[in-house]
């Protein structure tokens, strides 16, 4: 199963995640770049997250990513 | 529709529709910012219904309409009873891949809509170590308030103010101080532009134009060399341009410059082209 680390890096193979703590701050994802992400957690964890989940705050960086993928239910 | 006078009234309406939505569909992708001046502008409008949220944005002489909709058969049946669409001038924009967008566009013509135009992004990598060549830039500096007249009349002369997202006045002076807007001058006038848009890593370009009677004088491309060499820190360049204009594609792709796979579909209600 690929790592989000994997997944973000396949959505934009140009940055590198791990060295930002605030990806829309750092240009590094757009809303669009959102919408393709949440498409690919789902596919990937099998998991379906909600439409009250898809804010900024949730995609704001590994950490926040990692709490909502939890919350969902995916073990890290 | 009411005036909307807060940003957390937007936010709400938002969530809203989001709330145990089985097929969420949106057209309203606000940045906060951009958000609060047209709130502070008055420029938006707002109309909550049925778990749906519409609003309209004033541009010139016509409304920009963005949804938020539990479902597509929702959003239709919402879009129809838009007292506005029978009265005003409407465009709205459907962004995401063409595969997914198909639902999306066959509700927005069924309510009355009808295609107008047809963007697509384009995307190049930064290469931040390699700063390029900026032969040609002595012509080229950046826009001061006194440019805003000749800018948003070259801009207005040279895009589509359906299709393109035309800036207004404040927006233009706002990046003429973060020093957005490179251009070139020739005997007292505008000759060309490029107005860019940086965020952390990425930067877009959203106009770039030679003035017609300065055309063929490489002030186009002194622009964009100029724009590269001194966005040392951008990792990835995008942009959006009409798909049609195969100029235009012809030359982004001369600077690197490729399709993404994202589209804006524009569309128009039948006052607009009337």
């Amino acid at each position: 199963m690929k790592t989000l680390p994997e997944i973000l890096k396949e959505i934009r193979p140009e940055f590198d995640f791990s060295a930002s703590s605030d990806f829309m701050a750092d240009g590094m994802l757009d809303s669009f770049d959102m919408v393709t992400l949440v498409a690919a957690l789902d596919k990937t964890y099998g998991i379906s997250i909600q439409g009250t989940d898809i804010v900024p705050e949730n995609f704001k960086n590994l950490n926040t990513i990692e709490a909502l993928l939890r919350q969902c239910g995916v073990q890290l | 529709m009411a005036p909307v006078t807060t940003v957390s009234q937007v936010f709400a309406a938002i969530q809203g529709a989001k709330a145990g939505a089985s097929a969420f569909c949106t057209n309203f992708f606000p940045a906060q910012g951009k958000l609060q001046g047209w709130v502070d502008r008055a420029e938006l409008l707002g109309q909550f219904q049925d778990r749906s949220a519409f609003f309209l944005r004033k541009d010139r002489d016509f409304w920009h309409l963005y949804f938020c909709a539990p479902d597509v058969a929702t959003l239709r049946q919402g879009i129809e009873a838009l007292p506005n669409l029978k009265t005003q001038r409407v465009a709205v924009d459907l962004v995401g891949s063409e595969a997914v967008l198909g639902d999306l566009l066959n509700a927005l013509e069924l309510a009355g809509f009808r295609r107008y135009a047809r963007l697509i992004r384009l995307a190049r990598p930064g290469q931040p170590t390699q700063s390029q060549s900026s032969s040609g830039g002595e012509v080229v500096g950046y826009a001061d308030k006194s440019d805003c007249p000749a800018i948003i009349h070259l801009l207005e002369c040279s895009f589509d103010r359906y299709a393109d997202q035309l800036p207004t006045l404040d927006e233009i002076e706002a990046a003429i101080a973060a020093r957005q807007v490179l251009v070139v001058r020739q005997e007292g006038a505008l000759a060309a532009l490029l107005y860019f848009e940086s965020q952390g890593f990425t930067s877009t370009v959203r106009y770039w134009v030679v003035a017609e009677q300065f055309r063929a004088h490489r002030f186009g491309s002194a622009l964009m060399r100029h724009y590269f060499s001194a966005q040392g820190v951008i990792r990835r360049f995008i942009l959006w341009v009409t798909a049609d204009n195969e100029n235009a594609v012809m030359k982004y792709r001369h600077y690197g410059y490729v399709p993404d796979g994202l589209i804006d579909h524009v569309l128009v209600n039948e006052m607009t082209l009337q």
